[in-house]
């Protein structure tokens, strides 16, 4: 039976329009969505081609090759590409993540077109040449160089880690410097070849673009480099993630303030209904003022200067990470305290007003994550890359769905004695 | 078709507070922010910090709420609101539904005319503004930022970062706080919203300053600040990290002035995109850095524009070459018609960039307002770019960038060699 949520936003329509969606020859899929407010249009491409689908010997060459996309294609030479786009008044940038990487633009709408036929011709047709190739390592390990200067970033690195033992998620996205010295073009070109293919790209278009933009922009996509793509094939996919449970401690230099590190494994993304609720156990948990951890944590005992918990949605089991900063001698009481909250979690589900305060939260958060075109374009753009429904509305509906014993297996998932810890400590 | 947003609204509600409203259609949200004119820039010697940790408590109990009933009302809309100091005013923001916005929009004027101030309160956000800057000092671009600040700012106004100054956070008392909540509008506020604004909402924000007067003087109202003159110079900071990081800036003038566009255009030229001049020099063609960029934020006084970068110990004598050879071809060498174009275009666009959000428009009016600048502002601006020729650009950079301060964080060998490409410069050896 589901719960009374008087307060919870409704999950009617949350953009004017439907999105559209074409399936082209090579099995790349095109979708897109108008909005008439928008002052620029995002053109977002999206391949299944993350960290996770890469060999031990490859760590770090998605996240490399993402790089060596903007040095440039047959037709574009190197750095032609931001060129054009800025001198259109755009920007384009690229993120590359376990699961995925997207390119995405966002131009004037006058210039859809054109920065549409530029992108799917930098991203699917890379030149990868060697002195691009050795310039650009140098690049990605000053990267690496700027984010080992952050503790903070070390400590959760190390605790993915020690968690995921020798699944993918457990190596770092940007690789290691022995292994990014030892990648070389051909090496990249055949990652490239094995997972930019049809089935595994998605191109997501959303903004102001009219009929009389929109029509002609589709019917150029069948004699783009998209529609050009090899079928995809029998590759096999990265295991489920299983997380191993335990207590660990490291010192890191540079640390001020202490971490008390947790990860969980959770449902993989294609859970819908079981990360619905888990995305409302964990607002309840740690987002806002009155959340539990935060509450307890932070306001009365004053143990921590901050607490969060995050849900990372993934394609092959998804993470709860939870990250509180504390003074040094105090960290032993606030992973008690932790404990506490959470095994109080597990033991009484929360009343109709917490409730209903956690749904208002997560609900607007993800209204609130809509508002620009980039923003519609990534969830679109993710969603058909992995086969998940088009319709917005849905993450709302599914909140809505989510009954007294989803949201108390949910709770369960995250048992302390379930965890992964690590107490990362200043040197 | 783009649809084109609706013009501002503006009236002055009672008391003096001055109200912009922009309606947008899609979707059913309201940002909104309360802009009140001073922030950390008028924090008292011997009380920096004062301003945020001000800010924090406004969130913490105002009028009949007390800080759990006000973070209730807030959270159980799903909503959020924030409160912070930044150089040049104390800025109250909310975003919610908007069928939120009449339980929500009054309690941005309570928060400033009925704050409870609680001493427990108090003890909370000063311990957690505490531990924030301990925990800033992991991060070595802002321990060179903050060595820069100092080279800049000196103790004058914007000589501290808003979270404040350890040693005079732990002594700044309630009764100071009172202080500083009384004067709160009298250099001048203003209240924005934008999104799908419901009938009636000026009036609601009319008719709770009937019941509970707050007063605020006219949002641009000049400032009588007074900015003690920079200091050029080498500031370097030992420690042990993989990279060493640089920042390299100067003062310059502000928002507000007119030399202040032709340097936001040699700002779009240098530092705005992958096509921008330090990309190309220090990433693209000796692989020197990953990030590299230009800051140069909307100031009210003399304004911040810094080139930042960070690189590896054994190229660090190289990357501070490079960078100060293309500081002196800025005051050398005009933009060629083609990088002048460029940099316009990278102007142009970044105003579409600017008001993707209800949040995002919301924030560039209230700094409008709030500096004294009309709605016209920006489109006065994108008018003035057009008849902007290199030589005014070069002119403009010999004017204000002259003599720029270098600050270094690293590792005592990165900064050695640093220090020797920087005293070897011809751009330090011309300087008087």
């Amino acid at each position: 039976m589901g719960f009374v949520l008087p307060a919870a936003p409704p999950a009617g329509a949350i953009t004017a329009e439907a999105p559209t969606t074409e399936t082209l020859s090579s099995g790349s899929q095109v979708v897109s969505l108008e909005l008439p407010e928008a002052p620029l249009i995002c053109i977002d491409l999206w391949c299944k081609a993350g960290s996770a689908f890469e060999s031990p010997s490859e760590n770090g060459l998605a996240h490399f090759l993402e790089h060596m996309v903007f040095k440039g294609s047959e037709r574009q030479a190197a750095g032609e590409f931001d060129l054009n786009i800025e001198a259109l008044g755009g920007s384009s940038n690229a993120a590359t993540g376990f699961d995925d990487v997207h390119y995405h633009v966002l131009v004037p709408p006058e210039a859809a077109a054109e920065a549409t036929e530029l992108l799917l011709d930098l991203v699917l047709q890379p030149r990868l040449s060697g002195d691009d190739f050795d310039l650009e390592r140098g690049v990605v390990l000053e990267e690496l160089a700027q984010s080992q200067d952050q503790p903070d970033e070390l400590a959760l690195q190390t605790l993915l880690q020690v968690a995921c033992n020798a699944h993918p998620y457990g190596r770092a996205i940007l690789g290691e410097e022995a292994q990014l010295l030892a990648h070389t073009p051909a090496a990249m070109r055949r990652f490239q070849q094995r997972r930019y293919r049809g089935a595994h790209c998605v191109l997501s278009l959303c903004g102001a673009l009219g009929q009389a933009r929109l029509e002609p922009l589709l019917a150029a996509l069948q004699h783009s480099p998209l529609n050009a793509l090899e079928p995809t094939g029998t590759e096999p996919e990265p295991a489920a993630l299983e997380l191993t449970p335990g207590l660990h401690r490291r010192s890191f230099a540079r640390l001020e303030s202490a971490r008390l590190l947790m990860a969980w494994s959770l449902p993989p993304a294609a859970d819908r209904g079981a990360l619905a609720a888990l995305d409302l156990a964990t607002s309840l948990l740690a987002e806002g003022r009155r959340s539990r951890l935060v509450e307890r944590l932070r306001e009365q005992l004053r143990l921590v200067e901050s607490i969060d918990l995050d849900l990372q949605v993934l394609e092959f089991g998804s993470l709860a990470l939870l990250e509180a900063v504390c003074d040094p001698a105090d960290i032993e009481q606030v992973r008690q305290e932790v404990h506490a909250v959470l095994e109080q979690a597990i033991a009484a589900t929360p009343a109709e007003q917490e409730l209903s305060r956690g749904l208002s939260l997560v609900c607007n958060g993800y209204r609130f994550g809509l508002e620009s075109a980039a923003g519609v374009a990534g969830v679109l753009g993710n969603s058909a890359l992995w086969g998940r429904p088009l319709d917005l509305s849905e993450p709302l509906a599914l909140l809505q769905a989510v009954d007294r014993g989803a949201l108390e297996r949910a709770f369960e998932q995250l048992d302390p004695a379930k965890a992964c810890v690590l107490e990362a400590m200043p040197a | 078709m783009t649809r084109a947003p609706s013009q501002w609204q503006h009236r002055e509600l009672r008391g003096g507070l001055q109200l912009a409203l922009q309606h947008r259609s899609t979707p059913e949200l309201l940002a909104a922010r309360l802009w009140i004119a001073g922030g950390s820039s008028l924090d008292q010697r011997g009380a920096r910090g004062a301003h945020q940790l001000l800010a924090g408590l406004l969130t913490r109990g105002c009028a009949q709420h007390s800080a759990e009933a006000l973070a209730d009302l807030v959270e159980g809309a799903g909503a959020a609101l924030r409160a912070e100091a930044i150089e040049d005013a104390l800025v109250i923001s909310l975003k919610c539904a908007s069928s939120d916005a009449a339980q929500l929009l009054p309690l941005l004027l309570e928060m400033v005319a009925q704050p409870r101030l609680e001493a427990d309160q108090l003890d909370i956000e000063r311990q957690l503004n505490l531990q924030s800057l301990q925990r800033l000092k992991e991060d070595p671009f802002q321990l060179c930022h903050e060595a820069l600040r100092q080279q800049l700012y000196g103790t004058g106004p914007y000589g501290h970062d808003p979270l404040g100054v350890e040693g005079e956070l732990s002594a700044i008392q309630r009764a100071d706080l009172q202080t500083l909540s009384q004067d709160l509008g009298r250099s001048g506020a203003a209240m924005v919203l934008c999104g799908v604004i419901p009938p009636g909402t000026a009036e609601l924000l009319e008719d709770h300053l009937r019941l509970s007067p707050w007063s605020s003087a006219a949002a641009g109202t000049p400032l009588a600040l007074d900015h003690p003159a920079a200091a050029p110079g080498l500031a370097l900071h030992a420690e042990d990290t993989e990279q060493v990081v640089l920042m390299l800036g100067c003062r310059v003038p502000p928002l507000g002035d007119r030399d202040n566009l032709p340097l936001r255009l040699l700002q779009a030229h240098l530092g705005l995109g992958m096509s921008s001049r330090l990309f190309l020099v220090m990433r693209e063609e000796r692989g020197l850095a990953y990030d590299v960029g230009v800051h140069m934020p909307a100031r009210r006084g003399p304004t911040p524009f810094i080139w930042h970068l960070s690189s590896t110990v054994d190229r660090a004598g190289e990357a501070t070459s490079v960078l100060l050879d293309e500081w002196q071809r800025l005051l050398e060498t005009p933009l060629t018609p083609e990088q002048l174009a460029l940099a316009k275009a990278k102007y142009r666009g970044q105003e579409a960039m600017g008001r993707q959000t209800c949040s995002q428009i919301a924030d560039r009016q209230a700094l409008l307002l709030g500096f004294g600048l009309g709605d016209d502002a920006i489109a006065e601006a994108l008018e003035r770019i057009d008849a902007l020729d290199a030589d005014a650009l070069l002119a403009v950079a010999r004017s204000h960038l002259n003599a720029p301060s270098l600050s270094l964080c690293g590792p005592a060998e990165g900064l050695k060699a640093a220090e020797q490409a920087y005293r070897s410069h011809p751009l330090m050896s011309a300087r008087p």
